[in-house]
């Protein structure tokens, strides 16, 4: 039976169990005392709440003088209860801001932020259906291109944003120049 | 759980654990003001503010094959659903360097890299991270792992012994099966057919949601399967089943929650050997059998930051086997945990920890098949730790680390180090090598098992059997795997994976004989013996290649492609007392295997798939050559409805694949379906 015990990689308990423990013990300590980062799609949604108050909409752009301003997520939802939370309370000029999800380009005057998801390739398609009062919002690389407003990036590890300007204005949008002095980049 | 019990010095291995997490400590990220998490504190921030945020994206892509150092080929959810797979066995066919036999309706013999049996030994099957290899005899019951096809996202199938797949058994390959999260089954789909083979089937889904952050979906799914071809006129292996099962998926900021079950009940008609010490002495029994089982898996992941998530799994699964020759009822409980961790200098480190109870049941059915004792509890307690370590940022990266196996049939823990090298020469070029070592840990079949032969009856009218006895010295199977690897994207719509293999075995599976015939007088009545035991008395090597290419000509055709070769050397160690199993073991395994498959869309409703198959010869199963061809014919007539045919195995009227029922060789027939599905 000799050679049933060559080449057996084999630890006597005791300092195998030492091993496992130090090598977890490493991971478990660090992850409890590390202060928790916000997460992107938290960030995004901070930002589309405060694209709400930096940017004025024509009165066309609303259905009644008692409508929300609503901000709709096309395609796949990457907030979850985030973007829900961020907006619970909050009002701009008498108007709640309220979230939405949607499966296809939006009617006029029921969205006055269109926020397109990743998951949704076409863009070039929706945006030319759009009526004009609503912000284009995008995260693709190609999302000014086709013709979208503002487009987040991450960068360092930080969301920042590309705006189209000229998009915008065309649509009646009125951008605060807070706004556009804090971008990354500006197409006037 | 005894595992963390530690002996004296436990002073000293505290001050080690602080001592080393000080140092990760200190190397952690900075974080950049202001530092609380949460949406409502982000929406007092200004602009500025929130411009300067550093965040996490937990949106990882699934790593891509190509930057794998491992050989994975990863058949789609449409992949199968184009090649009309009614079974994960049928799907594996695709697979390069997979070997799948069918030997009845509901038994195949399935292998990666050589040793395909019935049993599917040495090769790790997960659903969802379930693990459904059974500790009974090291391997997989086929039988009971049918799952509405229509809900697999995708089969990850590793050959040679796995990466970052951690857990028991994983020597030869893990298949790993995934089912889709609940997200994208919204909707009702309902999809029924039948046809010479497949006599009639029902599967039925309704999924939803609340928009938001709850998603679920229920299944139920039923067929009836009719034999296969038998030239003695034995019609025994007709199949029912009829199963039903959840999903449920929970999404919150950082933590997602999945919660899925399933329940199951079948009858399979089998033909098994049945052997016992009074006459007949031994059988052949044609039987149903009766298998039955439920399961439910929890499951939570949780992102802290960019550089660490982790998960914590916990599972129950209970099957219930009735056969004609045995039966069991065996539960288990299980529990893993995973970490993945960024540490600084391009590290990425995962580790993890799982545990495993099953405590099991086996009656006697025939007294020459006895597991002893019949209630038993096996256990698993596994680990491991691998660094992934990029040391030239997106060109070279080792990836070092080891797994630590425990179970109740071994002493001391084993290892199971493994290293890897990914270099990747450009975007569309790679190349890579891996050295493990693997290890088959022993099961109940050579442990705890009883099983009798019977050889002939002597003049005097004495019976003469031969009996492996249990072997509780039976020690774990061990592999040693080199490989090498190459990937190349050409021009916009050429596409190779090359793999080679080199496999060297010891301590392999023998069946020895252990003394001299004796007179035994119990169990009555009074027999020869031929005492015999499993032992561990083969070696050799196998070695290999796989070639899968994969050709785009148009946008609307793809040709896809695999060649394995496989060659096996296996033989007797010197001292061994095996009877001579290796050139039966040589002998099942096909030498050449080839696949070629077509997907045409003919139009936007109209799909076309086309395969074709050819398996080199099995000497030892008495098997030819054979090849064979596929066809299906999808077409999706309105958004709510797709009709589709499916031929299989069309070239002959019927062909064996694998002589694993007693009696003649099951001829596995021509068969075709038509299946209708309505979405909504």
């Amino acid at each position: 039976m000799e050679q049933v015990t060559r080449n057996h990689f084999r630890l006597p308990r005791s300092s195998a169990i030492l091993l496992a423990l130090i090598a977890g013990g490493a991971g478990l300590i660090p992850t409890f005392l590390q202060a928790e980062e916000p997460l992107e799609y938290e960030v995004k949604a901070a930002f589309l709440l405060n694209f709400t108050k930096f940017i004025e909409w024509p009165a066309e752009a609303f259905a009644s003088p008692g409508s929300p301003v609503s901000i709709c997520i096309l395609g796949e939802d990457s907030f979850g209860s985030t973007l829900d939370q961020i907006v619970s309370g909050e009002a701009i000029n008498g108007r709640k801001v309220t979230a939405q999800r949607i499966k296809r380009a939006p009617p006029p005057r029921t969205c006055q932020i269109l926020f397109v998801s990743k998951s949704e390739r076409e863009a070039a398609r929706i945006l030319p259906e759009l009526g004009p009062g609503v912000l284009t919002v995008g995260e693709r690389d190609t999302f000014i291109r086709e013709g979208g407003m503002i487009a987040f990036v991450i960068e360092n590890r930080r969301v920042r944003f590309d705006i189209n300007q000229i998009v915008a204005e065309k649509a009646g949008l009125k951008l605060s120049s807070k706004l556009l002095s804090v971008a990354r980049s500006v197409e006037k | 759980m005894r595992v963390f019990l530690v002996k004296g010095n436990s002073l000293h291995l505290l001050f080690l654990l602080f001592a080393f997490t000080s140092l990760t400590q200190a190397d952690a990220p900075q974080q950049s003001p202001p530092d609380q998490a949460g949406p409502a504190a982000l929406k007092n921030l200004t602009l500025e503010e929130l411009s300067q945020i550093e965040v996490t994206t937990p949106s990882k892509e699934p790593v891509k094959a190509i930057d794998t150092p491992a050989a994975v080929y990863v058949l789609t959810g449409d992949d199968i659903r184009r090649f009309g797979a009614t079974s994960i066995p049928e799907a594996l066919r695709l697979v390069p360097g997979v070997e799948v036999a069918r030997i009845d309706a509901s038994h195949w013999s399935i292998g990666i890299r050589g040793f395909g049996t019935n049993l599917t030994r040495s090769v790790l099957v997960l659903i969802d991270g379930r693990t459904v290899y059974t500790p009974l005899f090291a391997g997989t019951n086929w039988d009971t792992q049918n799952t509405n096809m229509d809900d697999i996202d995708r089969i990850e199938v590793i050959r040679g012994p796995g990466g970052t797949i951690w857990g028991p058994n994983a020597v030869n390959g893990v298949i790993n099966i995934i089912t889709k999260d609940s997200k994208e089954t919204h909707g009702i789909l309902v999809s029924a057919g039948g046809g010479n083979e497949e006599q009639g089937f029902l599967n039925f889904r309704y999924g939803g949601g609340n928009g938001k952050d709850f998603d679920f979906r229920v299944y139920g799914m039923g067929f009836t399967r009719s034999p296969e071809d038998h030239a003695d006129g034995r019609n025994f292996d007709d199949w029912r089943e009829g199963q039903a099962g959840f999903r449920m998926d929970w999404k919150e900021t950082r933590d997602t929650f999945t919660l899925q079950g399933d329940l199951y009940d079948e009858i399979a008609g089998e033909s098994v050997g049945a052997t016992s010490y009074t006459p007949p002495y031994s059988q052949t029994l044609y039987a149903n059998s009766y298998l039955s089982g439920e399961n439910i898996l929890g499951r939570w992941k949780r992102t802290v930051n960019q550089a660490n998530d982790f998960q914590l799994q916990i599972y129950f699964d209970r099957t219930n086997r009735e056969e004609a020759n045995y039966a069991e009822i065996r539960d288990t409980f299980d529990i893993d945990f995973l970490q993945k961790l960024q540490l600084p200098a391009r590290q990425n480190v995962s580790w993890g920890l799982g545990g495993r109870v099953d405590p099991v049941d086996d009656p006697v059915v025939v007294s020459g098949l006895q597991f002893v004792p019949n209630k038993r509890t096996d256990y698993l307690g596994t680990a491991f730790v691998q660094d992934e370590i990029g040391l030239v940022a997106r060109h070279l990266s080792l990836t070092l680390g080891t797994k630590f196996l425990k179970t109740n049939f071994t002493s001391g823990v084993d290892l199971e180090p493994s290293a890897r090298l990914l270099w990747t020469l450009s975007e569309k070029q790679t190349i890579w090598t891996a050295f493990t070592h693997a290890l088959r840990t022993p099961s109940d079949s050579e442990e705890d098992f009883y099983l009798l032969g019977y050889i002939t009856t002597l003049p005097n009218g004495m019976p003469y059997f031969a009996r492996f006895n249990p072997n509780p010295n039976f020690a774990p199977e061990q592999l040693n795997g080199y490989e090498l690897g190459y990937r190349r994207v050409l021009g916009r719509n050429f596409y190779v994976d090359l793999t080679g293999f080199y496999n060297h075995y010891h301590n392999l599976f023998s069946e020895d004989l252990t003394g001299e015939p004796y007179v035994e007088t119990d169990p009555e009545p009074v027999h020869l013996l031929l005492p015999a035991e499993f032992r561990n008395g083969l070696l050799g090597y196998t070695k290999g290649i796989e070639i899968a290419p994969e050709w785009r000509p148009k946008d609307f055709w793809r040709l896809r492609g695999s060649y394995s070769y496989l060659h096996m050397n296996i033989g007797r160690a010197p001292d061994s007392g095996d009877v001579g199993t290796a050139p039966s073991i040589v002998g099942s395994s096909p030498h050449h295997e080839v696949t070629v498959q077509s997907a045409f869309d003919l139009s936007k409703k109209l799909q076309l798939d086309l395969t074709y198959r050819y398996v080199s010869q099995l000497p030892a199963q008495l098997v030819p050559a054979y090849s064979t061809g596929d066809a299906r014919i999808g077409w999706r007539f309105n958004r709510q409805y797709e009709l589709s045919l499916v031929g299989r195995n069309l070239f002959q009227p019927s062909h064996y694949e694998d002589g694993g029922d007693p009696g003649p060789l099951v001829g596995i027939k021509r068969s075709v379906y038509a299946r209708l599905t309505w979405s909504r």
